[in-house]
């Protein structure tokens, strides 16, 4: 009875599924409810209203009362929301694990997003016909290579010029997003292919868009994989642990490094594809801010900024938490604009708490 | 009458008691030296008479008053510095600002008052006579220089206690006079200070009285006259330390494995050629900034300056890169341990396989069965103490993380192993554990290069030692010839006449 309880404690992510645990009885509990139109579906699938009809042959419209956090439709929205946050995180992860950090992924999100939007505009509906298959492959091609190629960028400068990567990623942030603003003049851009928006916001039972998920679970996959699995991954926690050590045990440094910035622009290129399919439209002004939420869900799921700690899952779980809080806000009928603040107030918490957490284990190590 | 009084001083850190109930007095007005091997806890309790770290037990007593400084700042209060090996000041601003940095002489809002801090600065260098510019940057300073700045500051500021941890291992021999000259002058003023060293010359020439420090442990304190050099070193190294008679020796040595043909460095080493054999281990010994770990490093393909060759298995290498290091099964198990032997925060496991991972994974994955069965065999094999192979290496005491450091290069199976300080910051039990394999891997053929500041171990050690002095081949020792005195005379340049 005890020694499958004392596995799931020892089990790295195990104190961040109670902090969600909490979180949910938490919001649950004082979210109160909400009064919603009842729907019901029909024989051939569409919806319609439920009406009741009393007594006296009136029909009035059914209404139910549901929890405001707890109702299938929330649920959704915040299953989807996560997932865009959480793709980044896992790239973000890699990244952190490394010994580095990229402040640009909001900025590599808003260009990929752009670019990939210009394609399908020009090849969509309203420009020049191409078979609408063959165009939302080349849309997504162009974001996830536009987000691999930024990424390439950033490493290459990082370890070509030896600078701290805050300085040169704090560079990109700005020069992505200024090309974006530039390449779009500040519009929005939209007219997509009908193809890719059916495919993203494909749904199922309750509004639950299945796809963002779908591909959100399987780069968490493919980021544990390449972390615990993989030699790639392990040279990543090598450096980030001891990069000097590393290098006297002959991984090529600047190799590994370079990777992992490709991969966290990859990360940000498959986000885009998503938000093109999921709003149908782009502006360079998307993803602003987004550095903010990927990197607190990094840390909030247990990397550490020094480098050689933290996993994948443990990240998407950091998303989730930084998701019930942002949804929490809005749920519990707080202004909206204190949502940064409170984020923020979250990561330099969850900082401390880790820092705490590790000055006990050294001092365990050192009474034993 | 003593003035500083240590009682049943003890100190702990992960993995290791650095202190163990230390217990001793400093008269007044004294040059008090402290003498130990690495790892002795020499410097650890100089730090905790300064404030750098704090006893876990004991109790210290300052001109009889119990004393217990929280930081370095509150033994400053106490009257009581520290002169540091490494650098302790801004190297961005002046003598005169850091002389002053923690109390700058100030005007109407809080402005720095130059001229008076210029004024104060000099006033505290010629104090000690120091022929410095108050105005030049402290990183253009030399290192001899520097400490004297240091010891400015700290006479400046009031203080009555001086600990100088290691003063003059980085000094010329002109700068180690000077350093000489101010500490008898700073004697002479009634300043008390402790001089921690390794080396024996220096402290009989200067101190008043001797406390030698082993593994952690007192083991005397004696006034100089009292005591000789020879005494001193049997009381630092006790018996068992020497494995006196190694199996290799026996053996009679394979083909040449490793050879350097003048690989030189630029302002490290010059014009290094030597050769190792299959089943010898070869000694390289020298003072601190003779050049040798940057040779092994070189060696290694980590110099990226380097010029000249390096021949494995008669096959030359391509310099300056560690893939071919690698590629020719040359390993090197570095100098410092900590900051590049091994990722502290990685498990046992995972440091073993380190730097096999090519040939551990397919494809890219790591095959984690055979990882497991080679990180587990040379667990057993290097007879590693560790609860288990998912052990964080950052918890192990530092002869079993040396262990673990040593494993990486076996489980890479390498010929030629440049090994670099095999037993520093390890404890006796393990140094004997370590030289056991050193041993065994050069009687299965290895080919190794042992640099240590440790003579008694590469004499107990080693087939042949080479010396180096100022970056250059000094001489050859053969084991008919080993003394610690044939060795420090080419160490030292000194003629044998002078011995």
């Amino acid at each position: 009875m005890l020694q499958p309880l004392r596995q799931f404690f020892r089990f790295q992510e195990s104190g961040l599924l109670i902090v969600i645990l909490v979180l949910g009885v938490l919001l649950t509990a004082f979210a109160g409810t909400v009064r919603t139109p009842k729907f019901e579906r029909t024989a051939d699938g569409a919806r319609q209203r439920v009406f009741i009809t009393d007594a006296e042959g009136n029909r009035t419209p059914a209404f139910e009362e549901k929890n405001k956090f707890l109702n299938a439709q929330n649920l959704a929205q915040l299953a989807k929301d996560t997932s865009f946050i959480a793709i980044m995180a896992v790239g973000m992860a890699i990244v952190i694990i490394s010994g580095g950090i990229d402040l640009s992924v909001g900025s590599i999100y808003a260009l990929a997003s752009v670019l990939g939007a210009m394609v399908l505009h020009h090849f969509g509906p309203e420009g020049t016909a191409l078979a609408p298959l063959a165009a939302c492959a080349l849309g997504v091609l162009v974001c996830l290579a536009t987000g691999a190629l930024c990424g390439l960028a950033n490493g290459g400068l990082i370890v070509a010029l030896g600078v701290h990567p805050f300085i040169i990623t704090l560079g990109a942030m700005a020069i992505l997003r200024g090309i974006a603003f530039v390449a779009t003049k500040g519009q929005s851009i939209g007219g997509f292919p009908a193809d890719l928006r059916e495919f993203v916001r494909f749904e199922m039972g309750n509004g639950l868009s299945v796809v963002p998920l779908l591909v959100m679970v399987l780069v968490t996959a493919l980021g544990w994989i390449y972390l615990s699995r993989m030699a790639a991954g392990r040279r990543v926690y090598a450096i980030g642990g001891n990069e000097q050590a590393a290098r006297f045990s002959g991984i090529r440094v600047g190799r590994v490094k370079l990777g992992v910035y490709v991969l966290a622009g990859l990360a940000a290129g498959v986000s885009a594809v998503l938000s093109l399919g999921y709003y149908g439209a782009a502006t360079s002004g998307d993803g602003q801010g987004y550095e903010l939420n990927v990197i607190a869900a990094a840390v909030v799921g247990g990397c550490s900024l020094t480098g050689g700690r933290g996993s994948a899952l443990g990240v998407v779980l950091g998303a989730l938490i930084i998701q019930m809080i942002a949804s929490g806000i809005v749920i519990l009928g707080i202004d909206q604009n204190y949502s940064q603040i409170i984020i923020g107030a979250v990561v330099i918490a969850a900082v401390v708490l880790d820092n705490v957490n590790t000055w006990l284990a050294k001092r365990r190590l050192t009474r034993a | 009458m003593s003035y500083i009084e240590f009682q049943s001083v003890t100190k702990r850190f992960p993995g290791v008691l650095a202190l163990d109930g230390v217990s001793f007095a400093i008269p007044r007005g004294t040059c008090h030296a402290l003498i130990g091997e690495n790892g002795a806890g020499k410097s650890t309790l100089g730090k905790i008479l300064a404030g750098v770290y704090t006893a876990d037990a004991g109790e210290l007593r300052l001109d009889g008053k119990p004393i217990a400084p929280a930081n370095p700042l509150a033994a400053r209060q106490l009257g009581i510095a520290m002169v540091h090996q490494e650098l302790a000041f801004c190297p961005n601003m002046s003598v005169a600002e850091n002389l002053c940095l923690g109390d700058l002489p100030l005007r109407a809002a809080s402005f720095v008052d130059r001229p008076a801090l210029r004024a104060r600065a000099r006033e505290m260098l010629a104090s000690i006579h120091a022929d410095i510019d108050p105005d030049a940057l402290i990183g253009t300073l030399s290192t001899g220089k520097e400490q004297l700045v240091q010891i400015a500051a700290a006479v400046g500021t009031g203080a009555r206690v001086i600990v100088m941890d290691e003063p003059s291992s980085s000094l010329s021999a002109g700068e180690t006079r000077e350093l000489f000259t101010l500490v008898r002058k700073l004697k002479a003023r009634g300043l008390t200070l402790i001089y921690v060293s390794h080396r024996m010359s220096e402290l009989f020439e200067l101190c008043d009285h001797i406390t030698v420090l082993r593994d952690g442990r007192h083991v005397a304190t004696e006034a100089i006259p009292a005591t000789t050099p020879a005494r001193v070193v049997s009381q630092m190294i006790g018996r068992e330390l020497r494995a006196q008679n190694p199996a290799h020796l026996a053996r009679p040595a394979g083909p040449e494995r490793l050879r350097l043909e003048a690989l030189s460095s630029p302002g490290k080493f010059s014009d290094i050629t030597l050769s190792v054999r299959a089943g010898e281990i070869v000694g390289l010994a020298g003072l601190v900034g003779a050049g040798r770990s940057e040779t092994v490093q070189a060696a290694f393909g980590l110099d990226p300056a380097a010029t000249g060759r390096v021949v494995v298995n008669d096959k030359p290498i391509a310099p300056r890169s560690i893939e071919a290091a690698l590629a020719a099964r040359i390993g090197l198990l570095p100098e410092d341990r900590k900051r590049q032997g091994l990722v502290l925060g990685l498990n046992c496991r995972e440091n073993t396989a380190l730097a096999s991972l090519p040939v551990l994974s397919r494809l890219g994955w790591v095959r984690r069965g055979a990882e497991r069965t080679l990180a587990d065999r040379y667990q057993k094999r290097l007879r590693v103490k560790a609860p288990s192979l998912e052990t964080i290496v950052g918890g192990l005491s530092g002869g079993n993380q040396q262990k673990i450091a040593l494993a990486k290069w076996l489980a890479r199976d390498c010929d030629v192993l440049l090994i670099d300080e095999p037993t520093r910051g390890v404890d006796v039990g393990a140094k004997a554990e370590i030289y056991a394999l050193l041993d065994e891997l050069a009687c299965e053929g290895k080919a190794l290069l042992v640099v240590s500041s440790e003579l008694p171990e590469l004499l107990g050690l080693c087939t042949r030692i080479l010396v180096l002095r100022n970056g250059r081949l000094a001489g050859e020792v053969p084991r008919a010839d080993f003394s610690e005195a044939n060795l420090m005379r080419l160490m030292a340049g000194v003629e044998s006449a002078a011995a």
